[in-house]
C-alpha cells in the first residue's frame, strides 16, 4: 500500500520535480560552484576547473567596505524593492476593485491600457521615458514645464540624487509590474460569487464597504502569491535599470541595484567577472530566501494550509 | 605462343601492379596534404592552399567577418568579402576549384556591444572567423585563447607588415606576439568654428604650428572658450565627447606629462598630478559655464553632434570620422529641417589641431585607437574535416587578412569614414586625384555586393575637401598615443568617466576627484595589484 502510494505521489510530483531540478536547483548549484572558482570572460574551459575558495566572497566584501558605490548599490536596492512592491501590490489591487464596480466594456479598456507597458518591448519602453525624463530641454517633462513657465532651467531629473534617480527608477518599474497584480486581482474578484456582492448592495453597503468587508479578505490567498512573487521578481529585475543607467539618463551610483550589479559584474563592458558576479549572485539569491521566509511568516501562510476536510485514500 | 601470352599477362599484371601503385602513392601524397609552408608569395600560397584543400574534397570554404562601428564604416566586413572575391579569383585563373563564401557579414555600430557578443559566442564556437574591432580588446582576447597568434605566418609576408606604420603593428601585438593586422587608426583633433572664431578676434593663422610648439596651451582655450562665452557669440566655449571607457578625454593626462602605463612593471598607473590638473580644468571649464555640466549625459544626436555643426560652441574634443559623419548625418538643424552638411561647409567652417599641450613647456598630443582584424582562434571551424585539415584553413584566414589590407581597400575605407589609413600605400592611393575620382564612381574592381553596400556612402563621402583632410590630420599620427592595452584598463577607464562626471557636475572638487579614484582602485583588490599610484596632488599650481 505504501509502495503504492509513492508511486502515485512520484507519478503526479515529477514533471514539477523536473521542472524545479532543471531550471531552478542544477542553474543555483552550478552559480554557487562558480562563485568558487576564477571564471571570467566566459572561458568555460580555461577557469571552470579552477577553484579558488572563498576568494570572490572576500574581495566582494573587501569591495563593500571600501567601495561608496557597493553601499549605495544596497540602499537603492532596499528602497528600490520596497516602495516598487508597495506600489505594484496595493496599486494592482486598487486597479482591480476600481475596475471591478464599472461597466465591462470601460474595465476592460482601462486594463488593456495598464497593460501597455508590459507589452512594449524593453528597449522601446526604455526609450520613452528616456525621453521623457531627459534632464535638459530634449526632454519632454522639461521642455513641457518650461512652455508652462513652471520652470526657466531644464532639471536633471534622474540625476538628482538620491531621490531623483530613485524616482525614475520606482515610477518606470512600477508602471510595468502595477499589471501583474491587477489580473491576478481581478481574476480573484471574478471568482467571487456574485450574489454575495448583490446582497451587500441590497443592504445598503458602499463600494468602499464590499471592498473592505468582502472582497479583500477573500483575496488573502492572491495577496500573499502577488506579494511574493513580486518581491522576488523586483529583487532581481535588471532590464529597464540597465538601459537608464546605461544611457546616462540616471545616476549610476543611485541607479544600480544588486541585481544590475550582478548582471554588470558578468557580462558589462570591462573585464567579466563572472566568477565574483556569481558570489553576488549567491548573496542576491540568499536574501530572496530570507525576505520571502519572512513575507510568509508576516502574512501567516501557515494558517492559510488547512488539512483537506474529505478522506482521499 | 602460350609462353608469350604468360609472359604478356605477367607484364600486364605486372604494370598494372605498378600503375595502381603510382596512382596509389599519388593519391596518397594529395589526400595527406594538410599543411602549406607559407613562402609570402601571395598568389603561389593561396594557390598551394587551395590545391591542398581540394585534393582533401573541400570545394567551397565557408568564413563569417564581424565588424563594428560607426555607419561608414562597413568595410570592416566588405574588405573581408572582397578579399574572398580576390582569392576566389586567383583560384579560377589557376584551375583550382574551390571557393570561399562568405555566410555571415555581422555589423554592429557599438564596438562594446560587438566585444561582448564576441566574448559569449566564442566559447560555443559562434563567433565570427574575422574580428575587426578596437586593439583595446586584443589583450583579452589573445590571454582568453580566443584569437588566433599569427607572428610565424606573418613573418613569412614581412613586404607587407613593414609597409604598416610600426606603432600600429605593435598596438596589435600582446606579449610580443602579433594577434592581428591594423584595420584602420584615427587622431582626436580639437576642432575650432572659424567663424566664431572671426568674431571674437580670436587669429587661426598658424594655429596648428602654434599648438605643435607647445605656445598654444589649454590655459589659451580657456582664455578663448571665456571670450566666445562673454561676447554672446556661443552658448559654450566647449564641448567634447562622453562615455565610459572612452579614450578622448585621457589625452588630458598625456597633455599634462602624465603617463598611464609603467611598460617596466606592467602595470597601470594612476598618474596623480596629471590627473589632478586634468580634471580641474574640466571643472573649472564647467563651474565658469564654458562646458556643460552635465555633457557626460547628454544625447549625440539631439545634442552633442547638434551644438558643434550648429557653431554654439568654439571648441570641441572630437575625432577624424567625425569630418564624414557631419556629412552623413542630419544634425544640422539651423534651417528647420535637419540636413547633413556639405563637404564645403565643413571645411568653411572647421580648422582642426591637435590636442594642446596642457602648460608651457609641455607637448601636444593626440589619441589613436587602431581597428584591428583579428582572427578565431577555432577559424573556419564551421567547414568538413576542420580538426585534419586546421592549419590550411588558419592559414588561408591570415591570407584573406592580408588580401583585406590591400592599399585599395584600405584607402576606400580610409576616404569614405574619415579613418587614417594604416599603410603607407594606402596613404599614397588617397592623394592620387584619378583613384579618387574612380572610387567617386565605384569605377574600381569590387565585389558587386560591396559596391551596392558602399554606393551611398561613396557618393556623400569622396570629396577632395575629405582626402584634403585625411592628408592634413596625418602628421598627427606622429604625436599619437594609445590607451594601455591592458585586461584591467576598461575598469580604470570607468573610474576615470565616473569622476569627471562628478568634477564637471560640481559634485566633487578636483582633489576629492582624485581622492575618489584613488579609493575606487583600492577597494577592489584585484585592480589595485594591477595599478600603481604615483606622485600627489600639486600644491601651488594655477590654471589658468
Amino acid at each position: 500500500m505504501k509502495g503504492e502510494k509513492l508511486r502515485n505521489l512520484s507519478f503526479f510530483l515529477s514533471p514539477m520535480v523536473i521542472m524545479v531540478g532543471l531550471f531552478y536547483l542544477i542553474p543555483l548549484v552550478f552559480t554557487i560552484y562558480i562563485s568558487f572558482t576564477k571564471m571570467r570572460n566566459w572561458n568555460i574551459e580555461r577557469y571552470l576547473t579552477e577553484v579558488v575558495g572563498l576568494y570572490n566572497y572576500q574581495r566582494l566584501f573587501h569591495m563593500f567596505q571600501h567601495d561608496p558605490l557597493m553601499r549605495t548599490v544596497l540602499l537603492t536596492t532596499v528602497v528600490f524593492v520596497g516602495i516598487t512592491l508597495i506600489i505594484n501590490v496595493f496599486g494592482g489591487l486598487l486597479l482591480a476593485l476600481g475596475t471591478f464596480f464599472i461597466n465591462e466594456s470601460s474595465a476592460s479598456a482601462i486594463r488593456l491600457l495598464w497593460l501597455l507597458p508590459r507589452m512594449s518591448p524593453i528597449a522601446v519602453y526604455s526609450l520613452v521615458w528616456y525621453y521623457f525624463f531627459h534632464g535638459s530641454e530634449i526632454g519632454t517633462l522639461n521642455s513641457i514645464l518650461m512652455k508652462l513657465g513652471v520652470i526657466s532651467q531644464p532639471i536633471p531629473w534622474g540625476q538628482i540624487v538620491p531621490w531623483g534617480a530613485w524616482s525614475i527608477i520606482i515610477f518606470v518599474n512600477g508602471l510595468v509590474g502595477v499589471s501583474f497584480g491587477m489580473i491576478v486581482f481581478t481574476s480573484a474578484l471574478n471568482q467571487i460569487p456574485k450574489e454575495l456582492i448583490i446582497a451587500a448592495r441590497v443592504d445598503g453597503a458602499s463600494a468602499w464597504q464590499i471592498s473592505k468587508r468582502i472582497l479583500v479578505p477573500m483575496m488573502k490567498w492572491h495577496f500573499l502569491y502577488v506579494l511574493t512573487w513580486q518581491f522576488l521578481s523586483l529583487l532581481t529585475t535588471y532590464p529597464h535599470l540597465f538601459l537608464l543607467v546605461q544611457w546616462d539618463l540616471i545616476s549610476r551610483d543611485y541607479g544600480t541595484t544588486l541585481a544590475l550589479y550582478v548582471y554588470n559584474t558578468a557580462f558589462g563592458r570591462g573585464e567579466q567577472d563572472q566568477g565574483l558576479a556569481a558570489a553576488a549572485a549567491v548573496l542576491l539569491s540568499i536574501l530572496g530566501i530570507i525576505g520571502g521566509f519572512v513575507t510568509l511568516k508576516v502574512l501567516q501562510f501557515e494558517k492559510m494550509i488547512h488539512e483537506p476536510r474529505g478522506d482521499i485514500e | 605462343m602460350k609462353g608469350k601470352m604468360g609472359v604478356l599477362l605477367v607484364a600486364v599484371v605486372f604494370f598494372g601492379v605498378i600503375a595502381s601503385g603510382c596512382i596509389g602513392s599519388q593519391e596518397t601524397s594529395e589526400t595527406k596534404t594538410t599543411s602549406v609552408e607559407l613562402t609570402g608569395d601571395f598568389v603561389k600560397d593561396v594557390v598551394a592552399i587551395g590545391k591542398a584543400l581540394e585534393s582533401n574534397g573541400i570545394n567551397e570554404v565557408k568564413f563569417s567577418a564581424w565588424g563594428s562601428g560607426d555607419p561608414n564604416s562597413v568595410m570592416r566586413v566588405y574588405g573581408i568579402v572582397e578579399a574572398a572575391r580576390r582569392i576566389n579569383k586567383i583560384w579560377e585563373e589557376n584551375g583550382v576549384n574551390v571557393k570561399i563564401t562568405i555566410t555571415d557579414t555581422h555589423y554592429v555600430a557599438s564596438f562594446q556591444d560587438a566585444y561582448q557578443e564576441y566574448l559569449s559566442k566564442q566559447p560555443l564556437g559562434q563567433a565570427g572567423d574575422f574580428f575587426a574591432n578596437s586593439y583595446a580588446f586584443l589583450s583579452t582576447l589573445a590571454n582568453e585563447g580566443y584569437i588566433l597568434d599569427i607572428t610565424e605566418y606573418a613573418n613569412a609576408y614581412g613586404s607587407v607588415i613593414n609597409d604598416f606604420y610600426p606603432s600600429l603593428i605593435e598596438a596589435s601585438k600582446f606579449n610580443g606576439k602579433l594577434y592581428g593586422l591594423p584595420q584602420d587608426t584615427e587622431a582626436r583633433p580639437l576642432y575650432i568654428r572659424k567663424d566664431v572664431a572671426a568674431k571674437i578676434g580670436f587669429n587661426l593663422e598658424g594655429i596648428e604650428e602654434k599648438v605643435k610648439d607647445g605656445e598654444f596651451t589649454w590655459s589659451d582655450v580657456y582664455y578663448w572658450a571665456k571670450k566666445a562665452k562673454e561676447s554672446g557669440v556661443v552658448e559654450w566655449g566647449l564641448i567634447h565627447r562622453k562615455g565610459s571607457a572612452h579614450p578622448d578625454l585621457i589625452q588630458f593626462i598625456f597633455a599634462f606629462g602624465g603617463k598611464l602605463y609603467n611598460e617596466d612593471s606592467g602595470k597601470l598607473v594612476v598618474d596623480v598630478p596629471a590627473i589632478y590638473k586634468w580634471l580641474y580644468v574640466e571643472w573649472k571649464f564647467a563651474q565658469d559655464g564654458l562646458l556643460p555640466k552635465d555633457i557626460m549625459s547628454w544625447d549625440w544626436a539631439k545634442q552633442i553632434h547638434p551644438t558643434i555643426v550648429e557653431g554654439r560652441t568654439l571648441f570641441d574634443i572630437g575625432g577624424t570620422w567625425y569630418w564624414t559623419e557631419w556629412q552623413t548625418k542630419e544634425y544640422y538643424g539651423k534651417e528647420g529641417t535637419p540636413r547633413p552638411l556639405k563637404p564645403e561647409e565643413v571645411q568653411a567652417w572647421f580648422a582642426y589641431t591637435l590636442f594642446p599641450a596642457g602648460e608651457k613647456g609641455l607637448k601636444p598630443v593626440t589619441l589613436s585607437q587602431p581597428f584591428v582584424w583579428m582572427i578565431n582562434s577555432k577559424a573556419g571551424q564551421q567547414n568538413p574535416k576542420y580538426e585534419e585539415l586546421k592549419d590550411l584553413y588558419h592559414k588561408l584566414a591570415f591570407l584573406m587578412v592580408i588580401k583585406a589590407s590591400d592599399p585599395d581597400i584600405n584607402a576606400i575605407h580610409s576616404v569614405i569614414s574619415a579613418h587614417l589609413p594604416v599603410r603607407k600605400e594606402a596613404a599614397k592611393l588617397i592623394s592620387d586625384e584619378k583613384w579618387l575620382n574612380d572610387l567617386k564612381n565605384l569605377n574600381l574592381k569590387l565585389d558587386p555586393k560591396v559596391k551596392e553596400n558602399i554606393k551611398d556612402i561613396v557618393a556623400t563621402t569622396v570629396h577632395p575637401i575629405n582626402a584634403k583632410f585625411l592628408a592634413d590630420v596625418s602628421y598627427m599620427l606622429e604625436y599619437t598615443k594609445l590607451a594601455p592595452a591592458h585586461p584591467k584598463y576598461p575598469a580604470l577607464a570607468d573610474i576615470f568617466k565616473e569622476a569627471v562626471d562628478k568634477v564637471l557636475r560640481g559634485e566633487m572638487t578636483p582633489e576629492e576627484g582624485v581622492n575618489y579614484i584613488i579609493q575606487k582602485v583600492n577597494a577592489d583588490p584585484e585592480l589595485a595589484q594591477n595599478v600603481e599610484i604615483v606622485g600627489e596632488i600639486p600644491k601651488d599650481w594655477k590654471f589658468p
